[in-house]
């Protein structure tokens, strides 16, 4: 079920009142009937999948506990974690037709099943978890779809211990959902028109929608998946359920290694850093170790991208995944002289302009990587790039011919307020600054979020871009 | 202590609640401020057009697109000037049987009807998209100007017709009207600017064309099912005192012949029509050159002149000159 259906605004409340209504010791229970309720809704028979995942998790989790020979232990693991990475991939590279597309958000749970083994085989997982906590660590609704990616070690005591919301919490779930809801439905629905227009004609659109689309796209992308975490943050709040920080203002890193690892789908990097790099030895195993360590990463990031994307299978998401690994790469390389020269200059080095033009820089390789994430094919990004380079030196006189629309004015709009709140956020949080601030201001900030839901907001249930993952 | 405890939940509970008292209030506001502007801008939506139309109605025209083509570029009002007749216009794009029941017990609630021209498409027959889902479409709703019998009828709708409750909802809640994102664009079809164009025959088009109608390919039992609509809505046009003319309107010949099962339908439409008394005339093959066509199956100014010059002119007056003695 979709955050934006109606569906899911009714049946909220109703799930939230029995949990009011239920005494603590319910709870659990209660929500696991509610997530399997919401994810099975319309399509009951993702339930099977997910039925069958929790099954092979508890039990291969329940062995690695029980046994104690480490071959044993490590058979196991091997086969569970092999089983699910083997339907991973099945779904993502054997599927013949979108018929056996893989259910929503089943790479989200596997990713989840996968680091609870992990975690069993590591005898980090909390005593005796329980069938039931299993079940409901994967299939919490608000996360189920596209994240964030919990760890079991986090989640599951959480789970156990008894779920009673603060006021605070309450306000603060409230405001990230409708803040997330704005994300998603007014600011990356708003600009997505323009974008899929444009990304499917690359041949015929101007050198000046052709620049425009990748400023925007970068931003749908972020919008729609931020705003799907905020919303899932947000409703696990209600329940009184903390979910980790999967975004953290992504555009003003100033770094690509800061976006990556501190600010864009952290619970992602940190998954693949944990049971990935590191386990290959991360920077530890010498310099070219380190080299090929982190552009492993960022490939089996892009073939996980890659299984059914916009085009199907494609390598435009090896292209985006080599493509940040080489940033990466060059990023390591020049680390050394950087630092030197911020010994060297220490004033400009702190300085707000030199800040900000990393910010901007930064955003703008990041933005060329997406223009592969985005392009139906290879060919088509490249051509994308060419074009706009060799227009390059008319741009400016093309962008202030191009007959702009009402959508691209409301899609600056929406861009520039989100920047702004951004910015602000940066700063001092920008939930913390509302709650100290006069009730007609938070009220006021409330009626405008709701005005530009009912009056910007584009509710067609247009899917989640990550749900395709 | 237990009081102490659970203030800060009571002040937040009081504050939600003067928060959604304040929200409804505004809704409302925000509902009234659409829904003028809504009345500002409409023109073609047809319970609109039932809002602000005449009491006494010589002739209704009922149907889907190709019957708006009868009131593109002020045709309507050189048929109402030669005739001498009062015609109103109710044919919406895609809008099936059910929707023009609908439709038209909305008029006779207030409103005398003689006469009623069903321009009869079989596509509109095959598929709940051009019926039940028609009726709860957004698009229109978001055009439809609040009335509470309409909301009654929509609701009886929902109970018996099989419409979604969701529709309902939105148009009970405004929700369409206010998120409209053409709430400052005219009401109207954007094909009636091509009113003049003449069409250039594609084979491309008419297959995307047919696709398009024939979402499910040709449906023999949801045919039966809204054929049963049209005879229901025969029969509350014959206990409102109005006769019903179904005609089919020319059509190109390549459309015509893609046409899946049409010879079925014809005979079925032909048996509902003469079971309920009405008359029926076949006029889809009077004429199919291009020229009288603006795109794969709608009638342009030319082709609606003829139409009208051989066929509707006679109709219009004879039956409404035969309504009269009959009155």
């Amino acid at each position: 079920m979709l955050f934006t259906s109606l569906d899911f605004f009714l049946l909220l409340p109703f799930a939230l009142a029995v949990f009011a209504l239920l005494p603590a010791r319910h709870r659990p229970a209660w929500l696991l009937l509610a997530s399997w309720a919401f994810y099975g809704w319309n399509q009951p028979r993702q339930l099977l999948w997910l039925a069958g995942v929790t099954l092979l998790v508890f039990a291969c989790g329940a062995m690695l506990e029980r046994v104690a020979a480490p071959r044993w232990r490590a058979s196991w693991l091997a086969f569970g974690v092999g089983l699910l990475v083997a339907c991973l991939a099945g779904f993502k590279y054997g599927a013949p037709d979108a018929r056996w597309a893989a259910p929503a958000g089943f790479s989200f749970y596997v990713f989840s099943g996968v680091s609870y083994l992990v975690d069993a085989w590591r005898r980090a997982l909390p005593p005796a978890a329980g069938a039931a906590a299993t079940a409901l660590y994967l299939a919490w609704f608000p996360k189920i779809l596209a994240g964030p990616i919990e760890r079991a070690p986090a989640l599951l005591p959480r789970l156990r211990a008894a779920l009673r919301p603060t006021p605070q919490q309450l306000v603060l779930g409230t405001q990230l959902l409708a803040w997330g809801l704005v994300k998603k439905v007014v600011i990356a629905d708003n600009l997505a028109p323009l974008v899929d227009r444009t990304f499917g004609m690359v041949a015929y659109a101007s050198p000046v929608e052709l620049l425009a689309a990748v400023y925007l796209f970068s931003f749908q992308i972020y919008c729609d998946f931020s705003g799907y975490t905020d919303i899932a943050i947000g409703v696990s709040l209600l329940f009184g359920l903390e979910l980790m920080e999967n975004f953290r203002r992504p555009y003003l890193a100033r770094s690509v290694a800061e976006f990556w690892s501190e600010r864009w789908h952290i619970s992602l990097a940190r998954w693949f850093r944990d049971y990935l790099y590191i386990p290959l030895g991360g920077s530890r195993a010498g310099r070219l170790r380190t080299y090929c360590n982190v552009m492993l990463v960022f490939v089996a990031s892009g073939l996980w991208h890659a299984g059914l994307g916009y085009g199907g299978l494609g390598a435009t998401f090896l292209v985006w995944g080599a493509l940040n690994g080489g940033y990466r790469w060059a990023g390591l390389a020049t680390q050394p002289l950087w630092a030197r020269a911020a010994a060297r200059l220490p004033r400009l080095a702190a300085s707000r302009g030199w800040q900000l033009l990393r910010i901007v820089f930064t955003f703008h390789l990041i933005a060329l990587a997406w223009v592969f994430f985005r392009a139906r094919s290879v060919h088509d990004g490249w051509l994308l790039l060419q074009r706009i380079g060799a227009a390059a030196s008319d741009l400016p006189t093309l962008v202030l011919r191009y007959p702009w629309t009402g959508a691209h004015a409301t899609a600056l709009a929406l861009i520039v307020l989100l920047l702004a709140v951004e910015w602000f956020d940066e700063r001092r949080p920008i939930f913390e600054r509302l709650r100290a601030a006069p009730a007609w201001l938070r009220w006021s900030a409330g009626y405008a979020t709701l005005a530009m839901l009912l009056v910007l907001g584009r509710w067609q249930a247009r899917e989640f871009i990550y749900m395709q993952f | 202590m237990a009081r102490c405890a659970s203030s800060p939940q009571r002040r937040l509970a009081r504050a939600a609640l003067g928060f959604v008292a304040l929200g409804i209030v505004l809704y409302l506001a925000l509902y009234a401020a659409a829904e003028r502007l809504l009345r500002e801008r409409a023109d073609a939506n047809p319970f609109h057009r039932v809002a602000v139309a005449e009491r006494q109605v010589d002739w209704v025209i009922l149907g889907s697109s190709h019957a708006m083509p009868l009131g593109f570029g002020g045709f309507e009002s050189q048929m109402e000037r030669d005739t001498g007749l009062e015609i109103l216009n109710l044919g919406t794009q895609g809008a099936g049987p059910l929707y023009n029941r609908l439709v038209l017990e909305h008029l006779l609630r207030a409103h005398d009807v003689r006469n009623v021209l069903y321009v009869a498409d079989g596509f509109a027959f095959q598929s709940r998209t051009w019926n039940e889902e028609r009726v709860a479409e957004p698009k229109l709703l978001a055009r439809t100007p609040w009335d509470p019998a309409l909301a009654r009828a929509l609701a009886r709708a929902v109970l018996h017709d099989g419409v979604s409750w969701r529709g309902w909802l939105d148009y009970a809640s405004g929700f369409s009207k206010i998120n409209n994102r053409e709430r400052f664009a005219p009401d109207r079809w954007e094909a009636a600017t091509q009113f003049e164009r003449a069409w250039r025959p594609s084979a491309s088009a008419v297959r995307s064309r047919i696709e398009y109608l024939y979402p499910e390919g040709p449906q023999p039992q949801a045919q039966a099912r809204y054929l049963a609509q049209l005879e229901q809505l025969l029969r509350t046009a014959a206990a409102a005192g109005a006769r019903v003319t179904i005609v089919k309107l020319p059509l190109p010949r390549s459309y015509r012949q893609a046409l899946p099962d049409e010879a079925a339908f014809d005979a079925a439409l032909q048996r509902t029509a003469l079971l309920a008394g009405d008359s029926w005339r076949d006029l889809s093959r009077s004429f199919d050159a291009p020229e009288f066509f603006f795109d794969s199956d709608h009638l342009n100014r030319r082709g609606v002149t003829r139409l009208y010059d051989e066929h509707l002119r006679l109709l219009l007056t004879d039956r409404a000159a035969a309504g009269r003695e009959g009155t």
